[in-house]
């Protein structure tokens, strides 16, 4: 008769084996620590056989046995096929009682098997994958002890317990197997170190690059293969992801192996335990020379031109100069073109693409700072501005560059000849507002000038110079109020028209 | 006070343009040079007051050092006067200031006014706004 103790749960042959193989345990030398344990079986059920048998396709395999002198035997002839099948534990008193085993060679023949106890060997996914057993040639009807099944189980979880830790280290270095696979295979360096910032770990690719023999750059070496000018920077940057597990992000000169410094863009994020303690660094070197230098010449391309164009502006303000002087009838004309001129220049020189050499030296980059410096002639005795600029500030680019320049280069030629910066103690206020989504409202206010005693009858080529630049470029409305204290001019534009380029880079992005 | 003033420019119709202007404050324009060999040949022949200087010139941008040169070495007043105020932000040795071009005459006249007048021991006026000074203690 047999104890079963629990019944088979849905699985495949195929999965059962596949699980088996996943231990790679077959065909492996005896190991101790499962000769043990047969040992130690055996002589609890002072039987002369046990064993750690795993159910092979076929054939039954055994990691450790005592007392039956071979390594596998075939599957027809086994007691654990039937046990994997029934349960987690099969007893067979007397195997000459039990219909399952009557014709079974091993006990109608030599050695005349009689009683068997095995406990199914479970995969950690419940898959089982054989058993360990005690085999004896004495039936024994009365059974085994409790305490017999009890070192039984417990002997087999310890049988499981040797083999999950051996796939674990397996799979542990498989899967760094494949990281130095993968790492190897990457166009880019990569490296890896311990929390305190230590590296033990580069890939093919760096060692390939910079020609350094491998374990040469172990520990703080790295520092060394940068740009003496890059090092101090690189460390200040690596200290501080150290120190604060921010992500390391930095560019810098990477020596190559024939000597050459090339750009690299260099990376490294933290790995974190469950308890978000940080275990390991790993980073990347990804060479960027090609596009480093590529943007370089752009760049210099880009400023040259502008230089040039800037220069234009020059070499055309001196041209309406100089072809003025033939006609004296022509100078204010010719004064009042150079100024418009020189207003559009000035606004160049704010959104043309900028070094940190070029770049403007006075102000931001931004509407205030435009502002500020394109009504640097207005200003007071004591050095203050006489137009005064207050509210929400905003980018702002070429495309709306010109216009804007001209717009606040009439409103403020028209208060110098005849409105608030006509007379002296008048002044002007401009103030921005962004408050509104959507808007940017601009309002320039004329304060202490001559009294206005309404519209004026007619309206010169500068009034339709900044209508046009607001309500023809920038798509914006412009409001004149004749105020008795002084002109007012509001001007709507839509929020995008300053800076169409960061609209539409926005627009794309969501 | 008439003055001897070098132009150092490589635009012809912008140094004509600033010659015109100059002599018209009765400023006596002892040369036009558009490059550096010129410059300093004209500094060493003759006696210069004053010098506008250009930074891109026909040979690079050697304004900076010509500039740094005829003041330190010939005593010149110096203002830079370019496209590109940037390449002078931290200021060069010895010279007074720049202006940013284009400019117009009322600029010129101000800012060689005061220059002047530096070099003689006292401003007459103050600087134009247009005018960036140079910190004479951090160049």
């Amino acid at each position: 008769m047999s104890d079963t103790t629990s019944a088979p749960s849905g699985w495949t042959e195929a999965e059962r084996l596949a699980a088996l193989r996943d231990y790679d345990i077959l065909d492996t030398e005896p190991e101790r620590a499962f000769d043990d344990i047969v040992d130690l079986i055996a002589t609890l059920f002072d039987a002369p056989i046990a064993v750690v048998n795993l159910i092979d396709e076929g054939r039954q395999w055994f990691k450790a046995e005592k007392g039956l002198g071979v390594r596998e035997t075939p599957l027809e002839s086994s007691f654990c096929a039937h046990a994997i099948l029934e349960a987690d534990r099969m007893v067979v008193p007397d195997a000459t009682q039990d219909t399952r085993f009557t014709c079974n060679p091993l006990v109608t023949d030599a050695p005349g098997l009689r009683f068997y106890a095995g406990q199914l060997l479970k995969s950690a996914e419940g898959l089982p994958l054989g058993t360990l057993c005690v085999l004896d040639t004495r039936a024994r009807p009365e059974g085994p002890t409790e305490l017999q099944l009890k070192a039984l189980e417990v002997l087999a979880d310890q049988v499981m317990t040797q083999l999950n830790l051996r796939r674990a280290l397996k799979h542990q270095q498989r899967s760094e197997a494949e990281f130095r696979a993968i790492a190897d295979s990457m166009p880019q360096m990569v490296w890896s170190t311990l929390p305190d910032g230590h590296h033990d770990y580069y890939n093919a690719r760096w060692y390939e690059f910079t020609g350094v023999p491998p374990g040469s750059t172990d520990g703080e070496g790295w520092n060394d293969m940068f740009h003496p000018e890059d090092q101090e920077r690189a460390w200040e940057r690596w200290r501080h992801s150290l120190a604060t597990g921010d992500p390391y992000e930095i560019e810098y000169r990477l020596r190559r192996h024939d000597g050459v410094y090339c750009w690299t863009l260099g990376r490294a994020m933290p790995v974190r335990d469950a308890e978000g303690r940080i275990v390991r660094w790993f980073g990347t070197c990804t060479d960027i020379d090609d596009l480093k230098r590529m943007d370089q010449a752009k760049e210099l391309l880009s400023q040259e031109l502008s230089h040039r164009i800037k220069n234009i502006f020059a070499v055309v303000s001196a041209l309406v100069a100089l072809s003025a002087r033939q006609h004296p009838e022509a100078r204010p004309f010719a004064q009042s073109l150079r100024t418009r001129i020189n207003a559009l220049a000035r606004a160049h020189e704010f959104v043309r693409p900028h070094s940190d050499v070029s770049r403007p030296t006075m102000g931001d980059m931004t509407l205030h700072g435009f502002l500020a410096a394109l009504f640097t002639p207005y200003t007071d005795e004591q050095g203050q501005p006489r137009v005064r600029i207050t509210g929400d500030d905003a980018a702002f680019d070429d495309q709306a560059a010109t216009s804007v320049a001209l717009l606040f280069h009439e409103l403020a030629t028209n208060a110098a000849k005849y409105g608030a910066l006509s007379v002296e103690g008048g002044y002007v206020d401009v103030e921005t507002d962004h408050s509104q989504a959507g808007l940017y409202r601009l309002a320039w206010r004329e304060r202490q000038g001559p009294a206005i005693d309404g519209v004026p009858q007619k309206s010169g080529f500068g009034s339709s110079l900044a209508t046009l630049s607001v309500e023809g470029q920038l798509a914006g409305k412009l409001t004149r109020n004749w105020n008795p204290d002084g002109l007012e001019v509001l001007v709507e534009l839509p929020a995008t028209a300053l800076s169409r380029r960061n609209a539409a880079r926005v627009v794309t992005k969501a | 006070m008439p003055a001897r003033i070098l132009i150092v420019e490589d635009e012809a119709l912008v140094a004509m343009e600033l010659r015109f202007v100059l002599e018209d404050l009765g400023h006596e324009v002892v040369g036009t040079a558009a490059d550096s060999q010129t410059a300093l040949n004209l500094a060493k022949e003759t006696d210069v007051d004053l010098a506008l200087v250009d930074i891109h010139l026909s040979d690079g941008p050697t304004g900076v050092s010509i500039g740094r040169e005829l003041a330190t070495d010939h005593k010149v007043a110096v203002l830079f006067m370019t496209a590109n105020p940037g390449m002078v932000r931290d200021g060069v040795a010895g010279t007074i200031g720049v202006l940013s071009k284009p400019t117009d005459e009322h600029i010129v006249q101000n800012a060689v006014s005061y220059a002047l007048g530096v070099k003689n021991g006292a401003p007459t006026n103050m600087a134009p706004p247009q005018l960036q000074l140079f910190n004479q203690a951090g160049a």
